[in-house]
């Protein structure tokens, strides 16, 4: 299957385009022309899963690797576009999340909302997300966080209830600081390396000093660790996800942090690979933090959104986990942490995104989440019930899920490195899961039916919309059951995703920015300008050992 | 009412910095401008208007064009990419060369396209920004002189839906 690079551009321009046209088309008002935007963004959703299916399986089925360079201008100069195994994944992976969040959300989202442009917004939302998991040099990550940062503020405020307000001004001055910590890391490599193309990165700081692999490492492990929300810089995640309707924080939870926790993977594989060995009593340490904050935390939440948002925390701390021990040399494979714990990030993009609309759904039709005030839902909602109950333990780790087999490869991978307290945490973390789990399906589900608000839901009345709530919740816990009972095979298309994101050399060869430097480069000159000859790759990279040199 | 001079300096300045804009917009390929410059000059005339006739007039007459142009700009500069393709890549400059009465030869390219979709957005998004700008600044006015006048809306802030709805409604009455 030969794919054209070109496919790179429609996970980025479809969903922009299609904003594009639904801001051209609508006369802010008219139901008529919500309709019509709803059909827009569909079409633009399902181009985008099929786009991210085709990529997915030519580079992690078949090894391929894709690079764009945008309007032929080569690596160092242009702007690069690449995509693996690791960006198909997610690419695929975010498709499937906001596919299935997107009819939960017509049916959720009020008319208001809708008038202020949510599914132009959505979209934005989308093409953020997609352009940094494909951006090949790091100024463009930093203007896709900066678009998903502002299309998630927007999409966080809008309707504007005070708590909203509140949380997203929160979310957003936070956010905005790693932004600035991420930016800075971004001059430095630009100081220090001469460059900003992610693959020149990683073959510049081969030959750099250890201080500046040690300050840009520190710098991107806090600018993206706290957009992925790690231990110490987790605050902005908790203040804000309660707030939004509750179709907007299930794409949240499934997406926003897991952005944050792909460039981590992405940078210390590519840029820093021996620092993920020397750092990796710090990096465990971070990781059970993680877990252990996250699983406490949600017990002591008292309201079903607020529990599930922050004991999303407690899974990047798994994710963190994997890529920790991604290079340690074990028994099982190399590589094997990673491959671990790219599975746990589907798993939990998957079932977080299920267990949040969900509960969404619950608040819905009980008009309020508090867990203490409501109850007995069981009666009412048999099928909710039924699937809330399967995502729960999915996300618990019970056996036939995907939850199981992506936690039992973690375990083996820390215990085979013999991290036995991590190895412990991570156990116990698993426990006050299953705690928690099982606290909100008790709470929300058994007992007496009781409904704080006597306002009965309208959303709930109609059985369109309940379809529409319910069908997408039911697919994504049939697709973690698929997850689970097929784990050998997802298993190993995990494995071939991680070993391709390990394998630096060919990234570096994929982009090859050093051939642009014996190649003309595709300037249309004038007739009376001649270009030069160009610097040969070995004078540059001396110049790129002097500036080094020089920095230290 | 706004004073004399500002309308006497509004009736010169408006054509001059449209022009400019213009001449920045088609410059900007190889040459110092380009579209955002472009679109902020342009945006720049706009807030003149505001400021000399009313931000009630501006709006009355643009107002429902805005955010179609955000649209537009957004959908002319991807659609410049999508050139692109012809010749291989997404966004590789497509170009064209021919030889015109009075111009001589002249040579365009998707990349004035793209620059022209940035020119689209800026300005209007910047031209609805000042709007709305004006209209809590007005009401912030109104306030202070304790005149008695309807006070802003509560959804006076930035808002660019808000405020072509709002135009639109104006317009229609």
């Amino acid at each position: 299957m030969a794919l054209s690079a070109n496919l790179l551009a429609v996970p980025v321009a479809a969903p922009l385009l299609t904003a594009a046209l639904i801001l051209l088309l609508a006369q802010w008002g008219g139901r008529r022309l919500i309709r019509q935007q709803i059909v827009l963004t569909t079409l633009a959703l399902c181009l985008n899963l099929g786009v991210a299916l085709l990529l997915f399986l030519a580079t992690a089925g078949q090894g391929q690797r894709f690079v764009l360079q945008m309007g032929a201008w080569t690596a160092p100069f242009g702007i690069t576009v690449y995509c693996d195994g690791l960006s198909a994944t997610l690419l695929l992976l975010t498709a499937l999340v906001s596919i299935a969040v997107y009819p939960f959300a017509v049916a959720t989202i009020d008319y208001h909302r809708e008038r202020m442009g949510f599914h132009p917004l959505y979209l934005f939302l989308l093409m953020g997300v997609n352009g940094a998991f494909l951006a090949g040099d790091l100024f463009n990550l930093y203007v896709f966080f900066e678009v998903l940062l502002m299309a998630s503020f927007v999409l966080l405020t809008v309707g504007a209830q005070p708590a909203q307000t509140n949380s997203g001004i929160r979310y957003v001055v936070l956010n905005l600081l790693a932004s600035t910590v991420f930016l800075v890391a971004a001059g430095v490599a630009y100081g220090t390396l001469g460059t900003l193309n992610m693959a020149q990165i990683a073959e510049r700081l081969s030959v750099a000093s250890p201080a500046v692999q040690t300050l840009l490492a520190g710098l991107l492990l806090v600018g993206f660790g706290s957009k992925a929300a790690i231990f110490p810089l987790f605050f902005w995640l908790p203040a804000s996800y309660h707030t939004p309707p509750p179709a907007v924080t299930a794409l949240f939870g499934g997406l926003l942090t897991k952005v944050g926790v792909y460039t981590l993977f992405r940078s210390f594989t590519l840029f820093f690979p021996d620092l993920l060995v020397e750092w990796r009593p710090t990096l465990l340490t971070i990781a059970g933090a993680t877990m252990l904050v996250g699983a406490l935390g949600a017990l002591a939440q008292p309201s079903i959104r607020r529990l599930l948002s922050f004991h999303i925390i407690s899974h990047v701390g798994f994710m963190l986990m994997g890529l920790a021990v991604a290079l340690s040399g074990n028994r099982l494979a190399i590589g094997f942490g990673l491959g671990a714990a790219v599975l746990y990030l589907c798993h939990h993009m998957i079932v977080k995104t299920a267990l949040i609309m969900a509960g969404g759904a619950v608040e819905l039709h009980m008009g309020s989440d508090r867990l203490a005030s409501i109850g007995g839902l069981v009666s009412r909602q048999p099928y909710l019930a039924f699937f809330f109950f399967l995502a729960a333990i999915s996300l618990a780790g019970v056996p036939p899920f995907s939850g199981f087999v992506s936690k039992l490869s973690l375990l083996q991978i820390t215990l085979d490195g013999r991290h036995w307290l991590v190895s412990g945490v991570s156990v116990f973390a698993s426990l006050l899961t299953m705690i928690n789990m099982m606290r909100l399906w008790r709470e929300s589900f058994w007992g007496d039916y009781k409904r704080p608000s006597r306002v009965p839901s309208r959303i709930l009345q109609s059985s369109l919309r309940q379809r529409l709530m319910l069908t997408p919740i039911a697919a994504l816990v049939l697709l973690s059951l698929g997850l689970g009972v097929f784990g050998e095979p997802a298993f190993r298309l995990s494995m071939r995703v991680a070993l391709q994101a390990l394998d630096r050399k060919a990234y570096i060869e994929a982009v090859s920015p050093a051939e642009s430097f014996s190649q003309p480069l595709p300037i249309r000159a004038a007739p009376h300008t001649s270009v030069g000859p160009f610097p040969e790759e070995a004078d540059l990279l001396d110049r790129g050992r002097l500036i080094v040199d020089h920095a230290r | 009412m706004p004073e004399l001079y500002l309308r006497l300096l509004n009736r010169i300045l408006t054509p001059v910095l449209l022009l400019l804009a213009l001449f920045l917009l088609v410059r900007g390929h190889n040459l110092p401008g380009g579209g955002f410059i472009a679109g902020l000059m342009a945006a720049a005339a706009f807030e003149l208007q505001i400021l000399s006739r009313g931000h009630q007039r501006v709006r009355r007459a643009i107002g429902p064009y805005l955010n179609s142009g955000i649209g537009l700009g957004l959908a002319v500069a991807i659609c410049s990419g999508i050139f692109g393709l012809m010749e291989g890549h997404f966004f590789q400059g497509k170009w064209f060369e021919m030889n015109m009465p009075l111009l001589g030869h002249v040579e365009f390219g998707s990349p004035i396209l793209f620059d022209l979709g940035v020119f689209l957005v800026v300005v209007s998004f910047a031209t609805s920004y000042l709007l709305g700008l004006s209209r809590i600044s007005d009401g912030a006015a109104f306030r202070s002189e304790d005149v008695d006048l309807p006070p802003a809306p509560d959804d006076a802030r930035p808002n660019f839906s808000v405020e072509t709805d709002q135009s639109s409604k104006e317009s229609a009455s």
